[in-house]
Parts: structure tokens; C-alpha cells; sequence
């Protein structure tokens, strides 16, 4: 088993935090190019024909692409301690909050990086406007997400799950155009303190 | 329970599809979208959000995000089983569903609202992002045939909920987004009539 990760883009981060949360330190990591668009490259398009990163290679062969796909595999064979919920209601709550984080935080910043950032120019057709608006939408989001955390301890519950994990990864990538928590936002500051001053937000 | 659907909308339909698989009969309350019922404060007291579908379950527990739903139902009711059987297979369809759902059903959600009146008054548009949005689709679903390949379904030799994401996604993208799938893609177009044909297709 190995798995293709790339240091620095935001989704490879959730499995890495999410692994160390397992306390999973046996996986080989493969770094991935994605500067010099490694990933885009015949050879590794066999492996993933998205091109995205990161993959899980199993020990079969199979590859297995998409961060949630890779970390529900890793939470069937290491249920504890539980990140995805422990029954099917549980399971189906934290599914909902990481789905809201991803579609509402991460996919918000990330479209704005993707439209405005150079790294992206010449790769995709960017349209700066459109990235103007993921980012007042992703401030509105965050706005949003403090009142969430007034009555609760981590964003799915009582519980820290993949949810937190989606999320904190979402914001902190807000930082590369300027999308941050406000200080007004006690809440979140509060929750973004005590994810980030865990063992595996520096995974 | 109780289901809060759209007969319009295509997340519903995802939801509407899954369960007619399953068998299941659950009492369905429907929400005029097109009057914004579903951004009442009444509704988003149950799912602040805003989106449908949205579930009731007996406890009074709200449950959105129509894959987290499926994921309940699965739970529930494991057969047919649609969501995967081991850990392996798990982490495979939920990578295919992933994959239908960010790069082909988004990605014509985006080119819609983008570009159609509908949402004119309701987000700020950028036609030529929705465009961009446009061009992607043709792109994934010539993709799309050349995964199918000679595969019956999606994520491989029987139907899971990775066919139901992408038979929305190729139908509303071809209804709402403008984008009709190419009838020189031959196993796309031999999928499609496939899964059409199946009853559930009508739900």
C-alpha cells in the first residue's frame, strides 16, 4: 500500500491529517509534482485519470482516487478511533457537516485560488470575477460557520471528525487570497485554535 | 420519515432514484423551490442550508446532503446493496460517485446557474464562467465514454449510486445546462439507455 501526495495542495492534507488522527504512520507517502504537472503526465494518469491527487495504491493494484473514498477506506479497516460516525445516523450527520464544509468552505476557496492566482494561469480558463465572488461567498460561509459553533464543540457534534478536518483544511487555504477568520468570530476562532493545536494539523 | 423533496430539482431526483431502488416507500412532502419555500425560516430552522432534499427522521433529526441520506437508507436497508460491500469496494464507488459528482453533475449545476434566468436574481452570474462550465462538461463526458469502456456500469459490473449521480448529471446537463452528450459516445450513449430503462429512472 502507498499513497501519492503532494505537500502544499489542500485536499492531499486531508488524508495525511486524517491518517495521523488514525495514528496510521505505516503508509509510504510517493510525492507527486504538481508544479511541473506530474500529475498530468500519461504515466500517472494510469494510476488516476482525473489527474487529481491524492491516490491510494493498494496492495491488489487497485487505485483508489478522492480524498473521502481514500479515508473511508482507512476508517473500515481502522474503525477507532471514529471520524466518519459510529451508527447510521451518526455516520449520515458527519457525512452531511463534511459535505457542507467541502461544498461550502473548501470547493469556495479553492475556486478562488483556481481564478485568481497565477499558479493557475495558462491551466485552466480563469475568470477573476467569478473567483471575487467564491471569496466574498467562502467570508459569508465562515460568518455562517461561527454561529454553528456557538452550541457546539467540534463542527458535527461533540465529537472532532473528518468534518473538522475538511474544514480546518478549507480555511487555512483561504490564505492564499486573503480569506480568514475575523476576529469578531469567537466561536470559530475558538474551534480553529483547538483542530490546529492538535498533533496532526501539522500532518 | 420523511422525505422534503423537488420533482424539478436534480438532487432530489439522486435521492427519488436511490430509494426506488431500494424498494423503499418513504411519505414525501414536496417544497416549491421556485418560490423559495425551501428559504423560509421555517425550513431552514430543519436545514440551514437550504437545500433539498432534505430528511425527518422519527427523532426529529434533520438530515441533508443527499449522499449522507443515501448513506442512511444504506444503512438501514443494505439491500440491493448500491453503496458497496467491503472496504475496498466501498472506497471504489465512492470514488466513481465522487468523481460523477464533482467534475460532470457540478460542473453542468454551474454552467445552469450561471447562464439561466432562473438564477439571475438569485446569485451574481458570470455567463462566461458558466460557458467555461459548459466546455468542461463536453470534456468530462467524452471522458466519461472512454472510461465506461466496455463496462456495464460506472464503477463496474453492477448498478451503485454512482450510476444515479451520473445519469442526473448527464440528464440535467442536457436539460438545464444546455450540454446533450454526443451519440458518437458510443458507451456512453449504450450506459445511458441502460440505466434510463430501469424504473427506478422514472422516480
Amino acid at each position: 500500500m502507498k499513497i501519492y501526495d503532494s505537500l502544499g495542495a489542500p485536499n492531499p492534507r486531508r488524508v495525511r491529517v486524517f491518517l495521523a488522527e488514525k495514528g496510521i504512520t505505516n503508509v509510504p507517502f510517493v510525492q507527486v509534482n504538481i508544479a511541473t504537472a506530474e500529475n498530468r503526465k500519461p504515466e500517472f494518469l494510469k494510476i488516476n485519470p482525473m489527474g487529481g491527487i491524492p491516490v491510494l495504491e493498494l496492495d491488489d493494484g487497485t487505485h483508489i482516487a478522492e480524498s473521502v473514498a481514500i479515508c473511508r477506506y482507512f476508517e473500515t479497516i481502522k474503525p477507532e478511533p471514529p471520524l466518519m460516525g459510529v451508527d447510521a445516523k451518526d455516520k449520515a450527520v458527519v457525512e452531511m457537516w463534511n459535505r457542507r464544509m467541502e461544498f461550502e468552505i473548501l470547493s469556495m476557496t479553492a475556486a478562488s485560488f483556481r481564478n485568481t492566482s497565477d499558479f493557475f494561469k495558462g491551466r485552466i480558463p480563469q475568470v477573476k470575477e467569478y473567483g471575487e465572488i467564491a471569496k466574498s461567498a467562502a467570508l459569508k460561509r465562515l460568518e455562517w460557520l461561527d454561529t454553528v459553533l456557538a452550541d457546539r464543540e467540534f463542527i458535527a457534534g461533540p465529537r472532532y471528525t473528518i468534518a473538522d478536518i475538511t474544514a480546518l483544511i478549507g480555511i487555512d487555504f483561504g490564505r492564499t487570497t486573503a480569506i480568514k477568520i475575523q476576529e469578531s468570530q469567537k466561536n470559530l476562532t475558538r474551534w480553529h485554535q483547538a483542530v490546529s493545536s492538535r498533533p496532526s494539523a501539522k500532518a | 420519515m420523511k422525505i422534503y423533496n423537488s420533482s424539478l430539482a436534480p438532487n432530489p431526483r439522486r435521492l427519488r432514484i436511490f430509494v426506488a431502488e431500494k424498494g423503499l416507500k418513504i411519505p414525501t412532502e414536496e417544497v416549491d423551490i421556485f418560490t423559495g419555500k425551501n428559504r423560509t425560516p421555517e425550513m431552514l430552522a430543519k436545514n440551514p442550508a437550504g437545500g433539498l432534499p432534505f430528511i425527518e427522521l422519527d427523532d426529529g433529526t434533520h438530515l441533508a446532503e443527499s449522499v449522507a441520506i443515501c448513506r442512511y437508507l444504506e444503512g438501514l436497508h443494505p439491500e440491493p446493496n448500491l453503496m458497496g460491500k467491503d472496504n475496498r469496494e466501498q472506497a471504489f464507488i465512492e470514488m466513481w460517485n465522487r468523481r460523477m459528482e464533482l467534475n460532470l453533475f457540478a460542473v453542468a449545476a454551474r454552467a445552469f446557474q450561471h447562464t439561466n434566468e432562473l438564477f439571475k436574481a438569485r446569485i451574481k452570474q458570470f455567463p462566461e464562467y458558466g460557458e467555461t462550465q459548459r466546455e468542461t462538461v463536453k470534456q468530462q463526458l467524452q471522458w466519461l465514454d472512454a472510461q465506461i469502456g466496455n463496462k456495464p456500469f460506472i464503477a463496474g459490473d453492477r448498478f451503485t449510486i454512482a450510476d444515479i449521480t451520473a445519469l442526473v448529471g448527464v440528464d440535467f446537463a442536457a436539460q438545464a445546462a444546455g450540454v446533450s452528450a454526443d451519440p458518437a459516445l458510443k458507451n456512453l450513449a449504450r450506459w445511458h439507455q441502460s440505466v434510463s430503462s430501469r424504473p427506478s429512472a422514472q422516480a
